[in-house]
């Protein structure tokens, strides 16, 4: 891969449900070490636009380049082979398998069983899980849940990890922790795109934001470009309140602003 | 692979030790010997389907297909050929499996009901072939192997014992090709696919592959069974050896009832289900026609009702294998090198 090839590149990707746009035409680039958050409002198509570029959802038009090759149209499994997976949202483990099971199962994508276990041992260790490895995923809290589902795609041993919504549930310091990782993940050549909706966690971790909404890019830009977007505040308080906010006029929709700019 | 002996492979190799010295200790021609050696079958079969049904969690109500596929083609290479059955039942396990791997074209993309009812139109469309091709087949007259005495070349013997232990056999094999598949990397990719089969693709596990491999190797097993099955009972048509209920669902009842994707809920469920039913039949099918039928049918609803995860769930869970922890880690592995 050259160094000036951006290791993600989504070009114009499209996802239509019915008549519904549920992704519109989204094209950005990730270089490799970035860590970029992507926010927008409940339903502004987050997720589609996650499953289109890991292959879970048939893209309607446009493409995605991974190092430069194209891995739209390919199957997930041969998406994760080509080095890119996501997190679920909704913790999707495996349920009647241990925490190291669960890890085990990705880390085969690259070893044989007996390294495929040093491995997931390995990546257990490093999110601070190890001592959970032989427990049922059915008996972890939600936050660990989120962390092994984590962990389970850091053992396909991606080049690029989407993450969505693994901090949900987590206490500050637990996130603190989490982010700490991921900023060490990166600097070992690691390149993320976040979904996440403590805008706390996302303004400390991204180096680089894109805004979505109606399944389209809205806005790029640094944390603080962003924040002070008129566009984006108007997408996060509705038609008029990007007006309304900056004259200071009361709108009743305080707790979103606070949550927009914490 | 180190297999550790866990108390769980004791009692199955007891089993085993137990059930080859059967033979000895009850009427070598007798009635009990003959449902000891089609208990073991059924046991042999209901593993076969254990490895879709059990480990994948594709329930195929159409194994009869195979399990027909592998009787018709050891018979018929015998009679029509010469050929021994040692060699067909090999041919008719190839054919099922080929036949599995074009199956699962079109199927492996339907889900539940919907994968049931392809496979189980599969072994229907099966059955109506070979009723009505008699010119291979025999049509619905059936096939019967002729009486040739002892010939163990050609797979015939006097005593029932011989069958018995070659179906004993058949059953040590299927139940080892199921612990190796279970216990290494497949294993691992069949679970991910059964319990949650889009995260598994997105963990890197090519799922249509690995379902592929299982159905594959579970209908040259069944097939193998089928041949066994007709060299055993001398005769077969179509509509037994076909049977949605005789054949399809039993195997897949088995399996559940004595606990899905383990290894010896099969064998515990034909111990039990096999007999029960033949009790069932020696005492009340002169009462009324079908009270044995219903009897069998509400002690299997109660069964599934009682414990929808088989009789293995009473097992001790702690003396089930897991997987076991790696050694610690040295230091701070590197993670993120990715497929460079």
């Amino acid at each position: 891969m050259n160094a000036h090839t951006p290791v993600l590149e989504a070009q114009a990707i499209a996802v239509t449900f019915g008549g519904l746009k549920a992704v519109d035409g989204i094209s950005f680039t990730l270089k490799a070490g970035e860590i970029v958050g992507l926010i927008g409002p409940n339903g502004a198509g987050k997720t589609t636009l996650f499953n289109a570029l890991v292959g879970l959802q048939r893209l309607t038009s446009g493409q995605v380049l991974l190092g430069g090759d194209k891995v739209s149209g390919l199957k997930p499994h041969r998406v994760a082979g080509k080095g890119m997976t996501k997190t679920f949202q909704n913790a999707a483990l495996f349920p009647d398998m241990s925490v190291l099971e669960n890890v085990l199962t990705a880390a085969l994508l690259r070893h044989d069983l007996a390294s495929a276990r040093e491995r997931a041992g390995a990546v257990l260790h490093r999110l601070g899980l190890g001592a959970i490895a032989q427990t049922d995923v059915a008996d972890l809290t939600f936050p660990q849940k989120a962390l092994v589902e984590m962990a389970r795609a850091l053992a396909t041993e991606p080049k690029v990890l989407l993450l969505d919504e693994v901090m949900a549930a987590l206490t500050p310091s637990e996130m603190d922790e989490v982010m700490a990782v991921i900023r060490s993940l990166r600097d070992e050549g690691l390149t993320f795109l976040v979904v996440e909706h403590h805008m706390r966690a996302i303004m400390a971790l991204c180096d680089r934001l894109l805004v979505v909404n109606f399944g389209r890019l809205i806005a790029q830009g640094t944390p603080a470009e962003v924040a002070n977007d008129p566009v984006v505040i108007e997408a996060y308080l509705g038609q008029g309140a990007a007006h309304g906010a900056a004259t200071g006029a009361a709108t009743g929709s305080t707790t979103v602003a606070g949550g927009a700019h914490a | 692979m180190r297999a550790k002996l866990t108390p769980g492979l004791v009692l199955l190799l007891l089993f085993f030790v137990a059930a080859a010295l059967l033979p000895f200790y009850v009427d070598p021609r007798g009635h009990v010997l003959r449902i000891a050696a089609m208990a073991l079958l059924f046991a042999a079969l209901a593993q076969s389907w254990n490895i879709v049904g059990g480990l994948a969690n594709q329930v195929s109500l159409g194994h009869a297909a195979f399990f027909g596929i592998g009787a018709y083609t050891s018979s018929l290479l015998y009679l029509r050929l010469g050929i021994s059955p040692w060699l067909g039942l090999v041919a008719g396990a190839a054919l099922a499996g080929l036949a599995a791997a074009l199956l699962s074209l079109p199927t492996f993309r339907l889900k539940g009901h919907y994968f049931a009812l392809a496979t189980l139109a599969f072994a229907e469309v099966m059955r109506v072939i070979a009723n009505s091709w008699a010119s291979l087949t025999g049509g619905p007259v059936g096939v019967s192997i002729p009486f040739v005495g002892s010939q163990p070349l050609n797979f015939a013997f006097r005593a029932v014992s011989s069958y018995y232990w070659i179906i004993l056999g058949l059953l040590a094999l299927v139940c080892l090709v199921f612990g190796l598949l279970a216990r290494g990397a497949i294993g691992y990719r069949l679970r991910a696919v059964r319990e949650n089969e889009a995260a598994a693709e997105v963990a890197g596990v090519d799922t249509f592959r690995v379902k592929l491999t299982a159905s594959v190797i579970s209908a040259a097993l069944t097939a193998v069974c089928g041949s066994v099955f007709a060299q055993f009972t001398f005769f077969f048509d179509p509509d037994s050896i076909f049977s949605l209920a005789g054949v399809s669902v039993r195997m897949a009842m088995i399996a559940i009832v004595g606990g899905l994707g383990t290894l010896a809920g099969p064998i515990i469920g034909a111990l039990f289900l096999i007999p029960l039913e033949e009790t069932a039949n020696a005492f009340l099918s002169s009462k009324a026609a079908g009270l044995s039928q219903l009897v069998f049918g509400a002690i299997l609803i109660a069964a599934i009702l009682i414990q929808p995860r088989g009789i293995m769930a009473y097992w001790p869970k702690r003396w089930s294998r897991r997987a076991p922890s790696p050694a610690a880690p040295r230091a701070e592995p590197a993670l993120a090198k990715g497929g460079q």
